[in-house]
């Protein structure tokens, strides 16, 4: 079982490199190299903050990017390739598929993200910032494990919907994503038992990714404790977990004539 | 490996339901555990200098500008909120440590030259924090709006409330000679030269300061400044009164009832009426009663600082 996902992974990788997915990489690194150059300027003395900003949170947003838009064509592609059936007539389950296809994705994403963290460190060290240039990669392994949550969304919503509803509602998650916690808060100071309870659900369902949110922390030199890293892992992990138990079933009955 | 549909189901469920209680535990903790932003986090320096944006904003200076510009009186009404269990002088609000007013308004003024309720509020706030940074900031107004009179009058202003009357009649006289100018400014000028420190002058720069205010928080500081300008003239009538009362009872008094016929008889300079509310105490310009003081035989009238809305020094 393992052989068979390892090598459907392994194809999806190759496939996304093959497909320039990596190509976001140069508008990155182009958009990093303008920063740590073109901003010292423009910054009050604060180059370094503004470099961990800009860097953190383009690489958030390409990583989302990426995730929802080839998470949510990893399978339509392939039935509309026809492919499918090719790799279906092999002794290959579709459970296996979805978590091959899903972790090749999410090693799609872990070399972009280790690119992209390596862009940022070393326009960090360009700016004289070179504790900085450490200390972020506690963010970016942050970013990575969010990333990798919305790539179990997008593989979802693409199990029974077509690419672009899909690509729409994995979007909606990971904006409600960001904004549950501060719903409930919200929630919580308007008295209100209903709001409360409907808030509460979302809070506990739907991912919650303001515990990924470290951008304005990491700008500040700050680091995520190892125990702090190894909660999210966990949440990341076991969410994953209820995300492709969900996806399989939808595609075990998916009919795919 | 081959799972019958109901045991795919179950599975499935059983999955579901331990997730979501990991989840649900997972996540309140690591709520409670991620690193806070520190307190003095609104206190970071700006990232961008205001002066550099210019041309670099597709043209959405006057936007950011805005921003900026609203930025400053959050940045200071938080500083109130959370100063609120503590009472902060109007004059001097350097314990707020409101560092970063005067580059914020420095900002949207650098990317709007023509943003009159910057210099506005920039004249009647900062000179509590940084004398210095308030002539800065209107100087700076009235260099790239050299026709616009009330520019003249911020600095005057300025000037007049770190006493330096000189420098505060010759602003005055300038701005008196811009086209369109109100009579008040020439007015100011002479004044300034020989009745600066008095009551009646204080009171008619606040005035204008309050009609002129286009915002409502300078408008709101020129109107508690007002109240101040009658308690300091009430409270010059309020000790005489107490001071004759004590000579005739060899005391001092110890509520307002007894002084009351006394106050009477006196008239305020400005021809306004002292106040009683409906239990006979003497109220202060904002409504809040007075409070009679005994110090060492020393009758005395003070403002209740709980209740009163009026600046104390």
């Amino acid at each position: 079982m393992l052989r068979n996902i390892f090598a459907i992974a392994r194809n999806t990788f190759r496939e996304a490199v093959r497909d320039r997915v990596l190509y976001n990489l140069v508008v990155f690194v182009l958009l990093i190299i303008g920063c740590a150059v073109f901003l010292g300027d423009l910054t009050a003395g604060n180059e370094d903050r503004t470099v961990t900003n800009i860097g953190l949170s383009a690489m958030l947003l390409f990583g989302v990017f990426l995730a929802i838009f080839v998470g949510v064509s990893l399978v339509s592609k392939e039935i509309e390739k026809r492919t499918l059936y090719t790799i279906f007539s092999k002794p290959i389950g579709r459970g296996e598929f979805i978590v091959g296809k899903y972790l090749g994705l999410c090693l799609t994403l872990l070399i972009n993200v280790a690119i992209m963290g390596a862009g940022i460190s070393a326009a960090l060290v360009y700016v004289g910032a070179s504790s900085l240039a450490v200390s972020v990669w506690g963010a970016i392994l942050l970013i990575y494990l969010e990333l990798t949550i919305v790539t179990g969304v997008a593989i979802l919503f693409s199990s029974f919907s077509t690419p672009a509803l899909s690509a729409l509602l994995a979007f909606l998650v990971w904006v409600i994503g960001h904004f549950s916690s501060s719903l409930r808060d919200l929630a919580e100071g308007l008295g209100s038992d209903a709001a409360r309870w409907v808030f509460g659900f979302i809070y506990y369902v739907f991912p919650n990714l303001s515990h990924y949110e470290f951008v304005t922390l990491a700008a500040r030199g700050e680091v995520p404790p190892a125990s702090y890293i190894g909660g999210a892992a966990l949440y990341a992990i076991v969410f994953n977990a209820i995300l492709l138990a969900i996806t399989i079933v939808i595609f075990r009955r998916r009919n795919l004539k | 490996m081959k799972i019958s549909r109901s045991n795919e189901f179950l599975v499935l469920a059983a999955i579901l339901l331990a997730g979501f209680l990991s989840v649900y535990a997972l996540s309140d903790r690591l709520a409670e555990a991620k690193p806070q932003l520190p307190e003095t986090y609104e206190d970071e320096d700006l990232s961008l200098q205001g002066e550099k944006l210019k041309g670099f904003a597709f043209g959405f200076e006057g936007l950011i500008a805005d921003w900026y510009w609203m930025r400053s009186l959050q940045y200071i009404g938080e500083k109130f909120i959370k100063a609120s269990d503590r009472t902060i002088s109007l004059d001097d609000l350097k314990p707020l440590n409101p560092r970063l007013l005067y580059p914020l308004l420095d900002n949207a003024s650098t990317l709007d030259p023509q943003f009159m309720a910057v210099y506005a509020y920039g004249a009647t706030v900062l000179p509590a924090i940084d004398a210095e940074e308030a002539i800065a900031i209107a100087k700076k107004g009235i260099e790239n709006n050299p026709d616009e009179w009330r520019l003249y009058h911020y600095l005057g202003f300025i000037y007049w409330r770190l006493e330096r009357y000189e420098e505060a009649a010759e602003t005055y006289e300038k701005g008196s000679k811009v086209e369109g100018a109100a009579p008040f400014m020439t007015l100011m000028a002479a004044r300034m030269r020989g009745d600066a420190g008095s009551l009646d002058t204080a009171r008619a720069i606040y005035r204008q300061v309050y009609e002129e205010a286009r915002d409502s928080q300078t408008k709101e500081n020129a109107r508690l400044r007002l109240l101040q300008m009658d308690f300091f003239e009430e409270s010059e009538v309020i000790r005489r009164a107490l001071e004759e009362f004590k000579e005739r009872n060899g005391r001092c008094a110890v509520k307002w009832q007894e002084v009351t016929p006394l106050l009477a008889s006196k008239s305020l300079p400005s021809g306004r009426d002292l106040r009683v509310d409906p239990d006979g105490n003497l109220v202060d310009p904002s409504d809040a009663p007075y409070l009679l003081t005994d110090s060492e035989g020393r009758c005395d009238v003070t403002l209740d600082r709980d209740k009163t809305k009026i600046p104390i020094k």
